[in-house]
């Protein structure tokens, strides 16, 4: 094998885990390698995930805003606006932001390969280009990035054309009247309150009470009621027969209790699958997990000590966030230089209307460890910023420990949510009592004043 | 004393239609037909978020030709009826709102614009070619999980300006008494029918991406087309396969194979195979399709 295809670290897929395990490995002056099959790189996260549907959400937020402020205006917007004029926004973040991750890895002097990747040994990674053509390369270190996609069960024919994923649903060109969606997890809950919100009649059914199950009861409350002003329905509890087009005009979804729901479009978000087709792991030495993951142990490495593998393929949290770090903190370990601390408290971020971040631990847990717990709340329509911005729906939970000084947890449901969480996670960081938040002075009129009103309220709840 | 025929050339003959296209387009007095009536009524109600099978019934009730095609359509094979489809209503039930916009929307189009005289051997090739390249279409959005039902009016009419053209030179008046050869009239639609196509898209008030398609849809152009829903580029491989499937030695396999649009899109050599592989159901979608 000649040295142009020998490499330090060969890391496959270029999505936010793939691509900081080759940056950090080029910042340690190492020769870098990274595959990618699309064109493109970035990933499910730039191109089906975490960017696309953030965009929708923030331009349907402002569609909605749009409409409101015209009764203040008294002018009206027309009423077919096509989910085009929303897509074109989208298609030009995703750009900008696929030329900003190229550029990156360029100028980190990796070399990107356009191709699929297969294991030959654990050692030696094929490339299958798109003229067909091979190339192997032979690496040090390789680590594995592949990401996920959508899960299709088999009793529901997902094509892309009556009856979507979570890619496909990126592709509608106009609203339909009716979707049905499959599944109560952060995907069917986030893409239902945006539809639900542009004035589509949405129905999550889900095998769980309660969208969301792992989150605070109390935000997926605010979230249901939410969902449902905007004319969403869920339904719970229920377990899905089969679902199918029926060839006219609809598709028919029925239950296991022989409801059928019908509705114009349907959404499959029922969870999805680690990318490792194609690999040929068996190769390298690696055997999946009976759940189709990848094994890995707290470092991300796997069974066979050179090979690390990140990101959605190990599974969950399935965070970009976090399969960023865990890229990140794989090169380290494979190189032997120093990550830096564990992360800790890693916030969680919903991107549904309304947004939900949840940070440290749940009140139940609390209880659980400390025996009993002290929560603060605190209402965005309560407080000045929340009342000047026409919040009717927000809240923040901070959970501390049995005395009230501690704080433990912190879990908001409202418009900025995802930012505010921050606050609180820096205060689990450093270990901030519950006083001083009351002690302190935040920027005023702002949502941050939450922490106040809510550590007051913890305050006012201790024993006396 | 008789008066000289004139006998041009062939070469004469396409440098005359040429200069007197060109001057049509140039001087905007090109003739274009309008939208199918029918055609129009079905765009309108299919965009009509309260519309239901009755308007699409009483409309296609109109054209008894329209309604006897789709009963025709209704019956074939591909739509599988479990019984004789022998009623409008009937085939409605069993075509469904969607679909029946879709096929009203095709025949009329077809009967319409697709329809010239001394010609009508070519012109249900060029009509085979459009439905053959909407159907492809929508295979290859499918696959990159793209909009279906963009992909397929745009593969549909990507080349809306060819039977247009058609239509104009056989009305041009030439000094020439010699009748145009097929392979003269082909040559000028292939010069012009993007800007004809254009014209129309523009006056038929297409929407948006169809538009861009018609424009762009072509090998040196879709990398400039815009539209998130890529039909320009979905376009311009469908069209290819079209050509292919319907001529198989108008392109070499091998060469359809690694076309700049191929890469473009992502294909892989097995998404290639995987394609060429519905070309016995897309014949067969089309053929019951073609008047």
């Amino acid at each position: 094998m000649s040295n142009d295809t020998q490499y330090d670290i060969v890391v496959i897929g270029s999505g936010p885990s793939g691509q900081k395990a080759a940056i950090q490995g080029a910042k340690a002056g190492k020769r870098v390698a990274l595959i990618e099959q699309n064109r493109e790189v970035g990933g499910s996260c730039v191109y089906q995930g975490t960017i696309p549907s953030k965009t929708l959400r923030e331009s349907a937020l402002q569609i909605v805003r749009f409409q409101r402020t015209t009764e203040v205006f008294e002018f009206k917007l027309r009423d077919d606006i096509k989910i085009a004029s929303l897509m074109k926004r989208l298609d030009q973040v995703v750009k900008a932001h696929g030329q900003f991750m190229k550029e990156q890895i360029g100028r980190n002097n990796i070399d990107l390969f356009h191709g699929r990747a297969k294991f030959l040994s654990n050692r030696e990674v094929q490339i299958n280009g798109i003229d067909g053509k091979p190339l192997t390369l032979s690496a040090k270190f390789v680590v594995i990035g592949t990401g996920s996609s959508p899960r299709v069960p088999d009793n529901i024919p997902v094509d892309h054309e009556h009856i979507l994923d979570s890619d496909s649903i990126l592709s509608l060109v106009y609203l339909p009247k009716s979707l049905t969606v499959l599944g109560g997890g952060v995907i069917a809950s986030e893409y239902a309150s945006i539809f639900a919100l542009l004035g589509v009649q949405v129905t999550m059914i889900d095998t769980s009470d309660r969208p969301l199950r792992f989150l605070d009861k109390e935000l997926t409350d605010e979230f249901c009621g939410a969902f449902e002003e905007s004319g969403g329905k869920y339904q719970g509890e229920q377990k899905i027969k089969e679902a199918h087009w029926d060839g006219y005009s609809k598709v028919i979804t029925t239950l296991e209790n022989g409801d059928k729901i019908e509705s114009e479009k349907l959404l499959v978000a029922l969870g999805r699958i680690a990318n490792i087709k194609g690999l040929n792991i068996e190769a390298a030495g690696l055997t999946p997990t009976s759940r189709g993951l990848i094994p890995v142990n707290d470092e991300c490495q796997t069974t066979v000590p050179h090979i690390y593998a990140v990101g959605d393929v190990i599974g969950p949290p399935s965070l970009a966030s976090c399969s960023m770090e865990q890229g990140r903190r794989a090169t380290c370990h494979a190189l032997g230089l120093d990550p830096g601390g564990n992360p800790e408290n890693t916030p969680m971020g919903i991107y549904t209307i309304p947004e939900m971040s949840s940070v440290g631990l749940s009140e139940q847990e609390v209880i659980e460890k400390f025996g009993g717990a002290i929560v603060g709340r605190s209402k965005f329509n309560e407080i000045a910023r929340g009342q000047i911005s026409g919040m009717t729906i927000g809240l923040l939970k901070m959970i501390a420990d049995p005395k009230g000084e501690k704080l433990l947890g912190v879990h908001i449901v409202g418009e900025g949510a995802t930012e505010l969480i921050h606050i609180g996670q820096m205060g689990l960081l450093n270990n901030v009592k519950i006083d001083s938040f009351v002690e302190n002075i935040f920027n005023f009129p702002t949502l941050a004043e939450a922490y106040r009103v809510a550590a007051l309220d913890i305050t006012k709840k201790r024993r006396r | 004393m008789t008066t000289p025929t004139t006998i041009s050339t062939e070469q004469e003959i396409l440098e005359e239609l040429r200069a007197t296209l060109l001057n049509q387009l140039e001087q905007g007095k090109l003739d274009l037909p309008l939208l199918p009536q029918v055609a129009n009524q079905v765009l309108m109600v299919a965009d009509d978020p309260n519309s239901d099978s009755s308007k699409l019934s009483s409309l296609i009730q109109q054209d008894q030709a329209l309604a006897a095609q789709i009963l025709r359509i209704a019956n074939s094979p591909a739509y599988m009826p479990r019984s004789p489809i022998v009623s409008l209503q009937q085939a409605i039930a069993w075509l469904g709102l969607n679909m029946l916009s879709g096929i009203a929307f095709s025949v009329s189009v077809q009967s319409g614009v697709f329809n010239v005289k001394g010609f009508e051997k070519e012109v249900k090739g060029l009509w085979r070619h459009a439905m053959t390249t909407g159907l492809f279409g929508k295979e290859i959005a499918r696959k990159i999980r793209h909009n279906v039902e963009n992909a397929f009016l745009c593969g549909l009419l990507h080349g809306i300006g060819k039977p247009v053209i058609l239509h104009t030179i056989l009305n041009l008046r030439t000094t020439s008494e010699t009748k145009p050869t097929w392979s003269v009239i082909e040559q000028l639609m292939n010069e012009y029918h993007v800007q004809v196509g254009k014209k129309l898209a523009e006056s038929w008030k297409l929407p948006d991406p169809v538009q861009e398609t018609i424009l762009m849809y072509q090998d040196h152009m879709y990398a400039q087309a815009t539209s998130p829903t890529k039909g320009a580029m979905i376009t311009c491989l469908a069209t290819h396969m079209a050509s292919f499937q319907l001529d198989p030695s108008s392109i070499e396999e091998d060469v359809l194979r690694t076309l700049p649009v191929v890469q473009d899109l992502n294909f892989y050599p097995e998404d290639m195979d995987a394609l060429m592989e519905l070309q016995d159901t897309i014949r067969s979608s089309v053929e019951c399709m073609i008047l």
